[in-house]
């Protein structure tokens, strides 16, 4: 019974995967639907729909392209809060930087936003170099006279690809934006070894409120609007939200389904489980042989390229990007939002994210000024009777109800034999 | 016998609270050795110096011939040392099996060794897809114990195995500890005397703080006197 005592692993069919995501899939077609539906409502056709002639249907993606770059947001945050356990007040930085350097590079630098010219070439180049390369490694093992060879080659290969590539988002906006990402996730590192708990918090609020406080000040208005906000940012002309809303909406639907499957990839992944292992029992974690430290950088570096990237989203999408994405508030933001949508779900930020910028919207539109006043009773009562979020109290619900079930059958079953 | 820890006249403070002041311990290859002593004594404290925890600020902790005092927990537990602690510290928001896929360092190893585990406990087979949260205490006591089978140590520390679990469950958890020592070293703390003198070869007594005593479990057994004065239990 060798095979039998094995530890049973689960089978990834793609039928078993379809119908383990059947919920996030139907979301999926229906967000791809959306803005035709919309439009079809208000009377356009789909060909109209395509080329923004349906003011309604446009007005509708926009708001939903917010509602993605918030979720984005707010999962980054998830994965540092609810996955890892590390509580910090920082994520608001990760953020706005994002935001601001894609300003002031697009209006101050003047740099392209994606890699153009022969720029673009070469990171083409090195990506393909890369792919080439793997891909040779990997036909090498059918090969074996040549597998010396390729093995030999492949790293300083890959190696070449990569400088490239690297190379070539240094010359973008996007690239410099995921660099400032690496380098705040390491800013934040230093202070990870030494302090925990709340006062981990506090010295990222430390952090954060700094550069908030930068922002405004008026040495940098140059470049950063100081308290009036970053205004005049000049936008890519294919990514031009005016004009070319459909894409820019499909783009922001392309980004955060494919931020969500990373995140469940990494969640799901041995060094994902780790993770959730430190925010349940760091000491533990160390006493299997873990280094809890680097495990945390990667959650936090992962989380806090995720967050710039979405704001790097942000100052594209809006017509001003106000220094109010630097404070504490937008911290919050993130925090209800996976309060809302359930900690350490991922799907949850998603969800709470959509939730929580639709409520805020309607209700202002509906009720006005008293609108502040129901969102908050709204989330008071949310902490109250649905201490675990959407998600987590659907999947509470869910084990609960299968697990009467199966008792049910037993008891069946034991008064049938 | 050669040691394969040695635990030489080690200090250790906890905030200015000096607790360990002057505990010597040897541990051979392949033994069983238990730390005897009050509650309060410093037992459990003299495990978590050797892990690093409680990082000893006087003395020497050997290893395999290898000094590790000073060293940081990550690493300690990398050389193959296992810790079975009192609170079990299973991971709760993980399965049972994904609780023993995270203590595997060696991986993918996991199969091979899951014929041992179940073999020591066949409980733990069946609850293999459960969430940590619905373990009962002894089973997620087993779990603990397995979790650092799986990591292919070489010594286990066990603190207080048999604490606040049925008799029954005690009875095979001293079975399972009985038959890894065949494999591993292992050093345990265990208030009940019962329990400890049936296990384990050797025993250390630690008081306030120090080692007063150490020897062969058969001698102890026989050693009324030794026990009232130093365990108040016969």
């Amino acid at each position: 019974m060798a095979t039998a005592s094995a530890i049973p692993i689960q089978r990834n069919t793609l039928l078993s995967q379809v119908r383990g995501n059947l919920g996030p899939l139907l979301v999926f077609v229906a967000l791809v639907a959306l803005p035709f539906v919309i439009g079809a409502l208000d009377g356009h056709t789909v060909s109209e729909v395509l080329v923004n002639g349906s003011g309604y249907s446009m007005f509708i993606q926009g708001l939903m392209v917010e509602v993605f770059i918030l979720a984005v947001y707010a999962i980054s945050y998830d994965l540092v809060l609810g996955i890892t356990g590390l509580l910090s007040f920082g994520h608001a930085m990760f953020f706005a930087v994002g935001a601001y350097l894609t300003g002031v590079l697009l209006k101050t630098f003047k740099m392209p936003f994606v890699p153009a010219g022969w720029h673009l070439s070469v990171t083409y180049a090195g990506l393909a170099l890369v792919v080439l390369s793997s891909l040779l490694g990997a036909l090498a093992r059918w090969l074996p006279p040549w597998r010396a060879t390729v093995d030999r080659l492949s790293t300083p290969l890959v190696v070449i690809g990569l400088a490239a590539v690297i190379w070539g988002l240094f010359r973008s906006t996007v690239g410099m934006v995921i660099i400032a990402g690496v380098i705040q996730a390491l800013l934040f590192g230093i202070v990870l070894p030494r302090v925990k708990g709340i006062t981990f918090a506090l010295v990222t609020l430390g952090i954060a409120s700094v550069f908030a406080i930068m922002l405004g000040t008026r040495e940098l208005a140059g470049y950063t609007g100081a308290d009036v906000g970053l205004q005049g940012i000049p936008r890519p002309d294919f990514l031009n939200p005016a004009t070319q809303r459909l894409r820019f909406y499909f783009l922001g639907l392309a980004f955060a389904v494919a931020v969500y499957l990373i995140y469940k990839r990494f969640v799901n992944s041995p060094t994902g489980r780790v993770c959730v292992a430190i925010r349940e029992n760091e000491n533990r974690a160390l006493m299997l042989g873990y280094n809890t430290f680097l495990f945390k950088l990667a959650a936090l570096t992962l989380a806090s390229v995720t967050a710039a990237l979405a704001g790097c989203m942000h100052a594209v999408f809006k017509p001003l990007v106000s220094p109010e994405i630097a404070g504490m508030g937008h911290t919050v933001d993130a925090l209800l939002i996976i309060l809302i949508g359930g900690m350490g779900t991922l799907s949850g930020a998603m969800i709470g994210a959509a939730l929580y910028r639709l409520l805020d919207y309607y209700l202002f539109r509906w009720f006005g000024a008293s609108a502040g006043f129901m969102l908050g009773a709204i989330y008071v009562s949310f902490v109250l009777f649905v201490p675990y979020g959407i998600v987590g109290t659907w999947r509470l619900r869910n084990l609960q109800w299968k697990q009467g079930w199966r008792k049910r059958l037993q008891a069946l079953r034991g008064g049938g034999g | 016998m050669e040691n394969l820890l040695e635990i030489q006249d080690i200090h250790t403070y906890i905030g200015q609270f000096h607790i360990l002041q002057g505990v010597t311990v040897e541990v051979p290859r392949g033994s069983i050795v238990a730390l005897l002593g009050r509650n309060g004594a410093g037992k459990t404290t003299t495990l978590k110096s050797v892990l690093g925890l409680r990082p000893p600020s006087q003395g020497k902790i050997i290893f395999d011939g290898a000094e590790i005092q000073g060293r940081r927990t990550f690493h300690i537990a990398g050389l193959g040392i296992g810790f079975v602690p009192e609170n079990r510290a299973i991971f709760r928001a993980l399965s049972v099996g994904e609780n023993l896929q995270i203590a595997e360092r060696t991986k993918g190893d996991l199969n091979r060794k899951s014929e041992m585990i179940f073999s020591l406990f066949p409980d733990l087979k069946r609850l293999i897809q459960l969430p940590g949260t619905h373990l009962s205490g002894g089973q997620q006591q087993m779990l603990a114990v397995a979790r650092a089978l799986v990591a292919d140590n070489r010594l286990l520390l066990i603190d207080e195995p048999s604490e606040g679990l049925a008799p029954v469950i005690i009875e095979q958890m001293m079975e399972a500890i009985h038959k890894l020592s065949a494999e591993t070293t292992v050093l345990l703390v265990e208030q009940n005397f019962l329990v400890a003198s049936q296990l384990a070869e050797r025993y250390v007594i630690i008081e306030e703080g120090r080692s007063v005593r150490s020897g062969k479990m058969a001698d102890l057994v026989n050693d009324a006197a030794t026990i009232q004065r130093y365990l108040g239990a016969a």
